[in-house]
């Protein structure tokens, strides 16, 4: 909750400004607010990452035209490492390229992978620290929620 | 345990070399920072873990064992990409 | 500390396989995408099935041979690892060795022919004047298995339990142990406590000798002890490991063990040599044999070590070195000091040199020789390696990755040299060579697979 100005205004930010973007999900800025926004930080070296990629990608694609956007944030610091794990494990959701660690920081990463769920005011109402398939469909219906809440209060 | 009181001045001077080697590194690890989440990359790699070649360490370990009156002191746990 | 197979971080050119649990069509959908944001008309699954690291298998086949028709030894090794639910990890070993050539018995070499009868009693050899006692009935066969079982009991907090068998023909052990991780200040920090618990069989051909017992002639078995040998062995591994930087990992760890039971060899001798003349002294009346005694060690034997490793990153080359002091209350003291240098060669291929350096002292029961007329002390061994000596290795591997994994060769060059007891050179021993220096070659071919 404390993070929420801030996670919001990073949210715009980074996706406003000049961080490079492999995407060709939702361009305009403008189309965001108002949207779920799950945040996940990954890297190539890590195991766990690639396990998530698939479950984001079925989120993604499930949810993708309720509201919800995924944003997975790399922090490798060699790009070519994550090309190399896209071209195995490929991304469905927007990307973008944290080499130096910054946003990582900013979010307050305590683990690989970390995640946080964003709802459409831009206030952090879920974290979480690491993957396991098991905790999956705990994920899943706090997105679902979370699309519920902005569905309400749009106007 | 029985720790050999009175040894050789050679063998006592290394235990005060151990010693002291401990309080060193037990000093500077108490001093570490770390590293983020985030920057553990390097430390993840295969070359960079505790027993890079499981296999390898525990073959050297069976010769030494059979060959020498020491044996093990490697660990395990720690480093690594610290993820999940 | 890593709970998961690690994603490997170097470049390596891959073809994409379905390798996954996901369903065949949507692994093959995945798989033909490049980029994010292709449309795709696969079927969404409902959730993701676990995607578990595939086996990974490391091979290794290991020669090690010393000079001057000393033993041989050949083996056959296998780990693999799987993952077998989420962070749950099996790791099985096999090891098939075969072990050839001679050993020294303990005795010292003499300028007169010796003759010593065979551990079995059934059978004798004779050494010539000036040469090393050495004893070649050991032809073995060992195998041993081990597994271990690895999940993560809490986030932060790793457990690892498993089981140890090996088995030759005279030598049977079983042992259990379990490890207990547990990270720290966001994971740079681990402690770790490990516990190894062995019971170990021994049932020496002809049977344990007595303490101390003199060697007999042929077919004269009574200078054996009954029944079966045992022996239990308790080890504790305290351990700190500590991330320093983004390249650099230190691990401190202190040991102890505990043996109690037959740690006896039971087919090394002493020599029995008169005090004056070096020369060997009679046998029992009758037995048409020199005096040589079975060696005896205590009944129990405690040690402690400390452990320190470092391993640092130099821009794609990874130092490994690591320094082990260990004491125990039979009187050895000894040094380790480990060296090992990857210089990476491109990304994918290494050579690695190694440097080790050891050293020790004698135990408080060692003795080169044992003198006639002297009071035969209650334990006693000649073994050299009881004995003191330093001991050089030198190395290099060469390591290659392959489409699936990677594959390696080592030659190393291992060296001891030590000194006998300054006492022992009397008479016509202060000609001989009481502790020859013990050279062997050491060579790997290892394929690892499944990465």
């Amino acid at each position: 909750m404390r993070l929420s100005c801030k996670s919001m205004c990073l949210a715009l930010a980074l996706l406003a400004a000049g961080l490079p973007a492999q995407a060709q999900g939702p361009a305009a800025v403008g189309d965001l607010t108002g949207q779920v926004i799950l945040v996940d930080f990954w890297a190539s070296w890590c195991a766990p990452c690639r396990r998530s990629f698939p479950w984001m990608n079925a989120m993604q694609r499930k949810y993708g035209a309720d509201g919800l956007q995924i944003i997975g944030i790399n922090v490798d610091k060699e790009r070519a490492l994550a090309d190399e794990f896209l071209a195995e494990t490929p991304a469905e959701f927007e990307l973008r390229f944290d080499p130096a660690g910054k946003l990582a920081e900013a979010f307050g990463v305590q683990a690989m992978p970390s995640s946080f769920l964003l709802d459409a005011s831009g206030n952090v109402i879920a974290t979480h620290f690491g993957f396991k398939t098991a905790d999956a469909r705990g994920y899943e219906r706090e997105i679902v929620e979370a699309l519920a809440h902005a569905e309400e209060s749009r106007p | 345990m029985n720790v050999i009181a009175s040894r050789i001045p050679a063998a006592a001077a290394r235990r005060r070399v151990a010693a002291l080697a401990l309080v060193l590194i037990a000093v500077t690890l108490t001093a570490c920072a770390g590293v983020q989440p985030w920057d553990r990359d390097v430390l993840a790699r295969d070359e960079m873990q505790l027993v890079a070649d499981p296999l390898e360490t525990s073959l050297d370990e069976h010769i030494y064992f059979s060959k020498e009156a020491s044996s093990g002191g490697r660990g395990f746990g720690g480093g690594g990409c610290g993820c999940n | 500390m890593q709970l998961n197979e690690k994603r490997r971080g170097r470049s390596k050119r891959k073809r994409c396989r379905p390798e996954t649990q996901i369903a065949p069509a949507l692994a093959a959908a995945t798989c033909a995408l490049l980029g994010p944001g292709t449309p795709t008309s696969v079927v969404a699954q409902e959730e993701a099935l676990p995607i578990l690291t595939p086996w990974a298998i490391d091979t290794a086949m290991l020669y090690y041979g010393e000079s001057d028709g000393r033993v041989r030894d050949f083996s056959l090794n296998a780990q693999a690892r799987k993952e077998l639910k989420e962070d749950g990890f099996l790791t099985l070993n096999l090891a098939l060795d075969t072990l050839t050539g001679a050993s020294p018995n303990g005795a010292v070499p003499s300028s007169i022919p010796q003759t010593f009868t065979r551990p079995s009693g059934e059978d004798s050899y004779t050494i010539a004047a000036g040469e090393q006692p050495l004893d070649d009935t050991f032809q073995d066969t060992r195998v041993a298995l081990g597994a271990n079982w690895q999940w993560p009991v809490t986030r932060l907090a790793l457990l690892d339990i498993g089981v140890s068998f090996s088995d030759e023909y005279d030598y049977t052990h079983t042992g259990v142990n379990a490890r207990i991780a547990r990270d720290f200040n966001n994971r740079n920090t681990t402690l770790s406590l490990g516990a190894a618990l062995a019971n170990d069989m021994i049932d020496p051909v002809g049977g344990a000798p007595r303490p101390l017992a003199p060697m007999l002639g042929l077919n004269d078995l009574s200078n054996r002890q009954s029944g079966d040998q045992s022996k239990d062995v308790l080890d504790l591994l305290f351990g700190v490991t500590q991330v320093v930087n983004r390249n650099t990992v230190v691990q401190i760890n202190y040991s102890l063990s505990s043996a109690d039971g037959y740690l006896t060899d039971p087919y090394k001798l002493l020599s029995v040599v008169d005090p004056d003349t070096g020369l060997p002294v009679a046998g029992p009346v009758g037995a048409g044999v020199n005096l040589h005694l079975y060696e005896s060690r205590p009944e129990t034997r405690d040690k402690q070590s400390l452990f320190v490793l470092l391993k640092r990153n130099f821009g794609g080359n990874v130092l490994d070195a690591s320094y082990r002091h260990m004491t125990d209350d039979w009187g050895i003291d000894s040094d380790t000091v480990d060296l090992r240098y990857r210089f990476a060669l491109g990304a994918d291929r290494y050579l690695q040199p190694h440097l080790r350096f050891y050293s020790q002292n004698a135990a408080d029961f060692y003795h080169t020789v044992l003198f006639d007329g002297q009071p035969v002390p209650q334990f006693a061994t000649a073994d050299y390696r009881l004995g003191a000596f330093d001991a050089v290795t030198v190395g290099v591997k060469f390591g290659m990755d392959t489409r699936h994994g990677e594959i390696s060769t080592r030659l190393e060059l291992y060296q001891q040299t030590g000194e006998p007891d300054a006492a022992a050179r009397v008479g016509v021993l202060s000609d001989l060579d009481l502790r020859p220096d013990m050279s062997a070659i050491i060579a790997q071919f290892s394929y690892k697979f499944g990465r």
